[in-house]
């Protein structure tokens, strides 16, 4: 009886450890599947052009080409684009949720009548396309003079991440108990010190959430840069390769190293602080 | 208590920034739009009322009607591949525990951090017929490798690949958020009641994701619907408007084409679907907070 039984945990054992590696060959091949185009971008970007007509998946480059790199980061504008997408970015996101936070606590907690109105217009935001707004937003901003500047891309940004940034921070403002208010209108606060000093503070969360939220919206998007804006002054980071593909049309290596150095800061501050990235998308993508 | 929290003034303050942003960045462009909707402007010079013609000649046009098609194959494409994968390697990577896990779910989400532009060249090299990977992967299995990825038949599939591609990772996260949320102790009951992992995820996983699917099938409509960013950058519409999408669209009318008013009557049209699906699907689904769905990424 005894001997069955350790008989029958040995194979339940034996069963549960083949089913773990059936898991990580699954895993492992998604994971494949997802990082092998980037590691040829990576393999590619360190050879010369000429070498790329193999049929292997992979070349062992001769010589290392480092000068791709260089030309990449020289020729693509690199340093200045990357400091103004972190301007840009950093700026947006600051005004998101600072507007966002006013504009929520107005319409969770103050009384007047139309709150309910004036958070659904704003949430319709959510729905609206952006690339509907393209053709005409070009135009308003070459009346008033904006475009070339850095507010043809700062007030769309915001104004379309705001949204979502308001209905996470309403959802949220909700959860902070009314007695708090209550025990701080007592002491005197206005309503702007409650808001600074009381509510900001336990929603701190949500901001995150917002914060990482608004950065991965815009971070990445060209496709209003590339409308509003011509001269490289204001330029964001997908410039580099947007530029580079017709300045380098035949020189691949240099290409493929462009696209990796515009990639490289993203996947680096991703890898870096995945955990608290996952987390906020999750929380953003879930709630909103 | 309450006059310090129906004060007009502090409200106004409030609200004005947001109020204001979406009356110039939203609001404004979109009556403008409506406006050059109805005029023969080509971006320079004068604009001539027309009234309702480009929209008459839109209804007409057989490649709106391709690019809403192409839409719904996108949305369809989601639903039926990307998302089912998903979930299959959500529940997968649930099990998994120890490093393992944190490890797959941050190298399933690299290519979401990665722009685009970036993306949609990277794919345009990796369809190459010279020295594109995909082909040599092909070669590498005893094939040919000599597809042209991007023919009249194949572009939209190729489409489909880059964007099932670049999204995985965004699904997968919300599908394993779901799954983490779900009671342990519900698969421990099924367990002793002999239930197999198989009848485990049939039963109980799925049933308990309704609304996490529900969300992410009506973010993948919306996507699909305003799609337009790989598509400008990898095929642009070509070849012969077979991977035409709406945004892409309207932007070629009125930037190449010099048909500034016919793409605004797009945008506008445009802008009406897009409302109407959202308000559709939420009312499929019955969503309780209503206007949930923003700029969803696939």
């Amino acid at each position: 009886m005894s001997r069955e039984k350790t008989i029958s945990n040995a194979k339940s054992k034996k069963d549960k450890q083949s089913r773990k590696i059936i898991l990580w060959i699954v895993l492992i091949l998604v994971a494949i599947i997802q990082l092998f185009p980037l590691i040829w971008l990576v393999d590619f970007s360190l050879a010369s052009s000429n070498e790329m007509f193999t049929s292997g998946l992979l070349i062992i480059p001769k010589k290392i080409q480092w000068g791709n790199y260089k030309t990449a980061f020289v020729d693509g504008h690199f340093l200045l684009y990357l400091k103004n997408s972190i301007l840009i970015n950093g700026l947006a996101v600051i005004l998101v949720i600072v507007v966002s936070i006013m504009a929520g606590f107005a319409c969770r907690r103050m009384k007047w009548k139309l709150s309910g109105f004036v958070k659904t217009l704003l949430l319709m935001g959510m729905m609206i396309p952006i690339h509907a707004t393209l053709l005409p937003n070009f135009k308003i901003y070459s009346k008033l003079g904006l475009t070339d500047t850095i507010w043809a891309l700062l007030i769309p940004y915001v104004a379309f991440s705001l949204p979502q940034g308001l209905f996470l921070m309403t959802s949220f403002i909700e959860a902070v108990p009314v007695e708090i208010e209550e025990a701080a209108v007592m002491d005197g606060c206005g309503i702007f010190r409650i808001i600074v000093q009381i509510v900001t503070p336990m929603i701190r969360t949500s901001i995150a959430t917002v914060a990482i939220m608004t950065f991965l919206n815009n971070w990445n998007e060209f496709m209003m840069a590339s409308t509003y804006l011509s001269s490289p002054t204001w330029k964001t980071l997908p410039f580099s390769v947007l530029e580079f593909t017709g300045q380098y049309s035949s020189n691949y290596a240099v290409q493929f190293a462009v696209m990796a150095l515009t990639a490289a800061p993203a996947v680096i501050v991703y890898v870096l602080l995945n955990k608290y990235i996952t987390k906020g998308v999750a929380m953003g993508a879930v709630k909103g | 208590m309450t006059k310090l929290y129906s004060n007009k003034k502090v409200i106004a303050i409030l609200v004005l920034p947001g109020l204001l942003l979406f009356l110039f960045a939203i609001l404004a462009p979109i009556c403008l739009s409506v406006y050059y909707g109805f005029t023969d402007y080509s971006g320079m010079g004068k604009a001539t009322w027309v009234g309702l013609k480009n929209y008459q000649e839109l209804f007409k046009d057989e490649v709106f009607w391709i690019s809403l098609r192409n839409s719904l194959f996108l949305a369809i494409g989601f639903i039926c591949i990307q998302h089912p994968l998903a979930i299959i390697v959500a529940a997968v990577l649930d099990k998994l525990g120890g490093w393992g896990e944190g490890f797959f779910r941050c190298v399933f989400f690299i290519p979401n951090v990665i722009s685009v532009a970036v993306i949609a060249y990277l794919w345009k090299f990796i369809y190459n017929p010279d020295f594109g990977l995909l082909n040599n992967v092909i070669k590498m299995f005893g094939g040919k490798g000599d597809i042209n990825w991007f023919s009249s038949e194949n572009a939209i599939w190729a489409v489909l690949v880059v964007l099932i591609w670049h999204g995985f990772g965004w699904g997968m996260l919300i599908y394993y958020t779901g799954i983490k949320n779900i009671d342990p102790t519900l698969y421990e009951a099924a367990e002793i009641d002999g239930a197999t992992k198989a009848q485990a995820f049939l039963r109980i996983t799925l049933p308990l994701m309704k609304p996490v699917i529900q969300v992410n099938v009506t973010m993948a409509f919306i996507s699909a619907l305003k799609q337009m960013e790989t598509v400008y950058l990898l095929t642009n519409g070509g070849p012969n408007n077979r991977t035409q999408f709406t945004a892409n669209y309207l932007y070629q009318q009125a930037f190449k084409a010099f048909r500034y008013g016919y793409g605004n009557a797009i945008g506008v049209v445009f802008i009406i679907i897009c409302l109407l699906a959202t308000v559709f699907l939420n009312w499929v689904f019955e969503e309780r907070n209503g206007f949930k769905f923003g700029r969803a990424k696939a």
